[in-house]
């Protein structure tokens, strides 16, 4: 569906639902385990944040000191000395707090860089199963969004979380270091603040959710709205159109409203609270310092440690959603590390012999649901050219891919000579056997990278020598840039067959025994439709071939036709015997016959 | 064409800044009360670390338990002042800019339906994705700040005056670092901003190369190409690890400075104002209450050198928002638009209506472009169907499109009745002119919705009646909720020749006195055409109705055969007769063949996997 279905850049407010105690456990354990290369690092990292949240905490001690020692003795040096101390505190932190940002952000960083790598290098291992079964956005989400909102962790978070985490319990243990009443009375106010802090987390999360939902809803509204113009122009029904992006958009303007009143109530709720300790700090410590229980420097130091004691629940409650985030992140992808290849290379396979006959015997094979292949059975003979012809639907692409072995069958096998396929490695596999598939596909790069994407320590002489056997060398290193031409994103420099000539040309570079052929459908343009029909002829001559016809002349041009329908071999043979055979090969082939034009295509 | 570089920053600042002032005026009450409130926090705020301050002085010191009990009774009060005010404020700050959001919001998009085809031509909808997604937030983003940022000044003007009154040697000294907090969190926000969108571009790197592997990851398995792929992930995050370092060392130099600067102000208190207090100058509960200011200061001049950057960036947002809003529609209105001549029912079947004459007609898209169509004529008779064929640029589509005013003539006129399409008003023109499109759009609602598109209040039954004409109610009721089954993104989705039955039906439903089919038959499965020739045909009874087609079976549709060449008519007949007499006619659809015939195959593109589920 054109217009709909695509998605939006727009990563919205990093939100998920939470993990339950046990997964948060498990991916709390296994990334420390993950994080075992980097353990040297780690602990500094540690090392220095337990630095940086002394020399914070320090602050109000050496105020506290020079009240106590200085002020009430009238002793100078005792001034003098906590200034100093302070002084050397707070530099001393300012240094340790540059190094905690550049270890963190390294440890992070590396961290994130390898994952990358890890989890992408597994995406690559996944055989095509996986790739049917999960949708590509959501494969693709796993290596952008879900490792951003990580990113997003290391770069803004983390450090505040711990050092937010470690000034809170510094604060309560120099508190009871000063004074131990006066700290538990202090800390009463602690469990409430905690309990409001749990109820605007749980709340606002729902309320983050939600905000989520509608925004995405906007945005299709308004991606639709936008792609769908001239329709709605068309059939004057802007007004329509208007209201309904005007009702989403009022509905996220609620939901968002509803995250805001909720933190305009919990903000004020912890700000009160800090003040409130203050009175009873103020209160109490003043009654305690008439019975010379503390020291007015305690009761300083107390009122000023307040805020470090309050700040952290603050903060750690709103760092909370992107920590949340990052763990569920983590928690997606460690399920798909732990997704196993089905596809996968058995211990002791060894390399397939360079040649033989391909041989489907019994296959029955589905995507997961009902079976697309009953009980096929098919046998290529080395050096044979085999036309798979049947409508749409019928499975021809799917024993195409078994033969290749994209897919393992359900029951059956598929042979390579005497090997049977999961026997072989899958590089000798890949090396005999290819795949091109209907579309040229093309990667980012120049033609030259495209062209060895099978073989990525091909020489330029043997890339040449490929493009000739085709016919083509001429045509690309006419080009300005020769074969260094970059062909953008998917290609897109390229006509859509001159796409089919690379994709051709990567394959005669492969030079297999076996070639596995989509027939192109889709139109091509009159200038390369020559070209790649004379390098298709070329690239399988002196090959096994088989291929998916979907052009009459290629049915007819093969050594043998083997029609598919509704997952079954219904006939075999070539095209003559099967014309003469009056079945449901001469019947496809009427029906195309009957379609204007089709006697001049196919003279 | 728009774009970052389009107008010169300056001038585009000032109707940015215009922009953002008039969306704000209707809400002027509440960001007064906001800012009052604003400033109610601020002085509940600012009192505290005094009120503070007394309670040690003139009660723990001297041990009065009286005035203790005051004191505490005043903060708590100065407590209850400053929470309500300060969730007020915020709620009020954020009320006021995620509605003016939404106004434009809505006024962007309504805008922008309205404007003419030429301008979506020219502007991607990405583009306008980002103007309505990334731009309103980053208004947002400025006027969220308004009341905070005058409660920051009044704190910072605020503190500082209690400071210097209360001793001016620890409050210059105290206070003389932090004007560079300011300054420091300005520049910081500057130089971080071009490397976070340096580092937003090597994590796009990032994104396409999985998109390009998973998209190709038949290729890439079928030639074992994944080392390649592997490698160029490798590059792709290293890149990204590079640019966050870069990001992290930014963030390593000045993060910790800015902490720095009030902290040194800090010991300067502890230290001198130690010295002051034993020379008598300065009373213990002062001490304490310059440290707690000067805690209060860090923030609110981050902030205010925050927005600095802030606040260029949201003006440079509103103006490429302004300048959308200042397009002016191309095609509109006319001021006194006259009624179409009555036709009895809607389509004007009953008496005889949807004469359409094209008189003279030029055009070009844009101005000083190429003539697309020149000293063009043509009539069509109530009723009647014609077909118009030319090569690919002769100017078809065009014809299709300046009928119901998509685009206005350059020279000539298009009468619709006898009427100028340009007098009559844009929304019954458009209901009397149907189309089918080569594309069929289909909106993610509901299958009944989609084909009501031009009627939303239809009954049923018509529904169902257009559905049936266009030879789609089978497949409809065997969809899993029938009429009422969701199409798009979350809902089911259509094979090619079934979203344009959707579309036959839906301009069946509209009842036009003219119909549109613009290529509506080409992409469509040859071997599924003949079922939708069907349908067309039904729809075309007794409607006029001009076909633009390139398939014999299609033009047979039509009465007569109207043959385009370089935005001219160069004949007009029958099929047959043009068959026979005209060798222009025969090369275009010889040339109109060759190109559907690569189209063409014994079955089309093989789908396996959709009939698996997939």
């Amino acid at each position: 569906m054109r217009g709909v279905g695509r998605g939006t850049g727009q990563i919205v407010d990093a939100v998920e639902e939470a993990l339950s105690p046990e997964e948060a456990r498990r991916v709390i354990r296994r990334t420390f385990r993950m994080l075992r290369p980097y353990r040297g690092r780690v602990a500094l990292a540690a090392a220095l944040l337990v630095v940086q949240t002394v020399a914070v905490l320090a602050g109000p001690a050496f105020l506290r000191y020079g009240i106590d020692h200085g002020i009430a003795r009238r002793d100078l040096g005792a001034i003098d000395r906590a200034g100093l101390a302070f002084l050397i505190t707070v530099l001393v932190g300012f240094v340790v707090s540059r190094a905690v940002i550049r270890t963190v952000a390294r440890v992070g960083e590396s961290f994130l860089r390898d994952l990358r790598g890890r989890v992408f290098r597994h995406l690559t291992t996944l055989s095509l199963d996986f790739y049917d079964r999960e949708k590509a956005g959501v494969v693709v989400s796993r290596m952008t969004s879900d490792i951003d909102a990580l990113q997003e962790l290391v770069q803004q978070g983390l450090v505040l979380f711990v050092v937010n985490g470690l000034l809170f319990v510094g604060a309560v243990v120099v508190l009871m270091a000063m004074s131990p009443v006066l700290a538990l009375i202090t800390l009463a106010a602690v469990p409430p603040v905690v309990l409001v802090s749990r109820w605007f987390r749980r709340e606002s999360n729902q309320a983050y959710l939600d905000l989520r939902d509608r925004i995405g809803d906007t945005l299709s509204s308004l991606q639709e709205g936008l792609s769908g113009v001239r329709v709605v122009q068309a059939f004057a029904q802007e007004r329509g159109q208007i209201s309904r992006f005007r009702s989403a958009s009022d509905a996220q303007y609620a939901a968002h409203l509803h995250t805001i009143s909720l933190q305009a109530r919990f903000f004020p709720a912890i700000e009160f609270a800090g003040v409130a300790a203050s009175v009873v700090v103020l209160v109490a410590g003043g009654l305690m310092v008439r019975s010379d229980a503390v020291t007015v420097g305690t009761v300083a130091a107390f009122v000023l440690y307040l805020n470090n004691l309050f700040e952290p629940i603050n903060q750690l409650s709103q760092l909370f959603s992107t920590v949340q985030a990052a763990a569920a992140a983590l928690h997606k992808l460690y399920g798909l590390l732990d997704e196993r290849p089905v596809v996968a290379e058995r211990p002791g396979a060894y390399d397939l012999a360079p040649g033989g006959d391909l041989t489907v015997d019994g296959v029955t094979f589905g995507y997961g649901g009902a079976p697309v292949l009953h009980d096929v059975s098919v046998e290529v003979r080395s050096g044979e050219r085999v036309a798979l012809v049947g409508p749409t639907g019928a499975g021809k692409s799917t024993l195409a891919k078994l033969m290749a072995r994209l897919y393992d069958p359900d029951a059956g096998a598929v042979r390579f000579g005497t090997t049977a396929l999961p026997d072989a490695t899958l590089a000798s596999l890949r090396e005999r056997i290819v795949v091109v598939p209907q579309e040229g596909f093309l990667f980012n790069g120049t033609i030259r990278d495209n062209v060895a994407v099978g073989r990525p320590d091909a020489s330029d002489a043997e890339i040449v020598a490929a493009l000739e056997r085709l016919g083509l060398a001429d045509r690309f290193q006419s080009l300005p840039e020769g074969l260094e031409t970059e062909v953008r994103e998917r290609g897109s420099r390229l006509s859509a067959g001159e796409r089919q000539l690379v994709s051709l040309a990567r394959a005669a570079l492969a030079d297999p025994a076996v070639l596995v052929l989509d027939e192109a459908t889709s139109n091509l343009d009159p200038g390369t439709e020559l070209a790649v029909e004379a390098a298709m002829a070329e690239l399988m001559r002196g090959r096994t071939v088989v291929v998916i016809a979907h052009r009459l002349s290629t049915a007819r041009r093969a050594d043998r036709v083997v029609v598919v329908d509704e997952g079954r071999v219904v006939e075999e043979g070539t095209h003559a015997e099967l014309m003469a055979r009056q079945g449901s090969y001469a019947a496809l082939y009427a029906s195309w016959s009957q379609e204007p034009g089709a006697a001049t295509a196919d003279p | 064409m728009l774009g970052r570089g389009y107008v010169t920053f300056r001038s585009a600042r000032g109707s940015g800044w215009r922009l953002m002032g008039e969306a704000l005026s209707p809400y002027r009450s509440v960001v007064i009360l906001g800012s009052l409130f604003a400033a109610t926090w601020t002085a509940a705020k600012v009192a505290v670390p005094s009120i503070v301050r007394v309670i040690i002085d003139r009660g723990i010191v001297p041990g009065d338990s009286g005035a203790l009990a005051l004191g505490a009774a005043v903060l708590i009060g100065a407590g209850v002042a400053q929470a309500v005010s300060t969730g007020l404020r915020r709620y009020l700050a954020f009320k006021v800019s995620l509605r003016v959001e939404a106004d434009l919001r809505a006024r962007l998009f309504a805008h922008v339906q309205r404007l003419h085809f030429g301008f979506h031509d020219r502007t991607q909808t990405g583009e306008l994705m980002s103007r309505a997604n990334t731009d309103l937030q980053q208004i947002q983003f400025f006027l969220v700040f308004i009341p905070i940022t005058l409660a920051n000044l009044l704190t910072v003007a605020s503190v500082a005056v209690v400071l210097l009154l209360t001793n001016v040697r620890l409050a210059l000294l105290a206070l003389a670092a932090l004007p560079f907090l300011n300054l420091g969190a300005a520049w910081f926000s500057r130089q971080l901003h071009p490397v976070v969108l340096a580092l937003q571009e090597r994590l796009a790197g990032v994104a396409s190369v999985v998109e390009e592997t998973v998209a190709g990851i038949r290729v890439v398995k079928g030639f074992g190409a994944e080392g390649l792929q592997q490698r160029q992930l490798d590059a792709a995050a290293e890149a990204v690890y590079r640019e966050s370092m870069a990001a992290a060392r930014l963030r390593a130099a000045f993060l910790p400075f800015l902490d720095l600067l009030p902290t040194l102000g800090l010991v300067a208190i502890v230290w001198l104002g130690g010295h002051e207090v034993l020379a008598g100058r300065l009373s213990v509960g002062e001490l304490v209450q310059f440290n707690a200011y000067v805690l209060m200061l860090i923030w609110p001049l981050r902030m205010v050198g925050m927005l600095v950057a802030q606040t260029a960036r949201s003006a440079a947002s509103a103006a490429r928002v302004a300048e959308i809003l200042e397009t002016e529609p191309a095609v509109t209105d006319p001021s006194d638009p006259l009624a179409l001549p009555d036709g009895g029912g809607p389509s004007g079947q009953e008496r005889g209506m949807g004469a359409v004459r094209f008189e003279a007609v030029a055009f070009s898209y844009g101005s000083g472009g190429a003539a697309v169509l020149d000293g063009f004529d043509l009539d069509v008779a109530p009723g009647e169907a014609v077909a118009l064929v030319g090569p690919t640029g002769c100017g078809k589509t065009t014809v299709a499109r300046l009928l119901p005013r998509f685009y206005d003539v350059t020279g000539g006129r298009v009468l619709l009745d006898g009427v100028d399409v340009r007098r009559l008003a844009l929304a019954d023109l458009r209901r009397a002119v149907g189309l089918v499109f080569e594309d069929t759009f289909l909106f993610s609602d509901t299958v009944a919705a989609n084909i009501a598109f031009a009627h939303p209040g239809a009954a049923r039954e018509t529904i169902q009646r257009a559905a049936e004409l266009a030879g789609a109610a089978e497949f409809i009721e065997e969809l899993p909720n029938g009429y009422d089954t969701q199409l798009g993104e979350r809902g089911f989705s259509l094979s090619g020749g079934q979203r344009q039955r959707l579309a036959i039906a839906r301009a069946i439903l509209a009842d036009p006195r003219v119909l549109i089919l613009d290529d509506a038959t080409s992409s469509v499965d040859p071997t599924k055409e003949h079922e939708i020739r069907g349908a067309l045909a039904e729809v075309m009874a007794g409607r006029t109705t001009i076909v633009i087609a390139h398939r014999p079976a299609t033009i047979a549709l039509a009465d007569h055969v109207v043959l385009l060449d370089h935005g001219r008519v160069v004949d007009v007949g029958t099929h047959a007769e043009l068959v026979a007499r005209s060798a222009r006619y025969r090369e275009v659809l010889a040339e109109a063949e060759r190109r559907d015939e690569a189209e063409r195959s014994l079955a089309a593109a093989d789908e396996d996997r959709v009939g698996a589920g997939s």
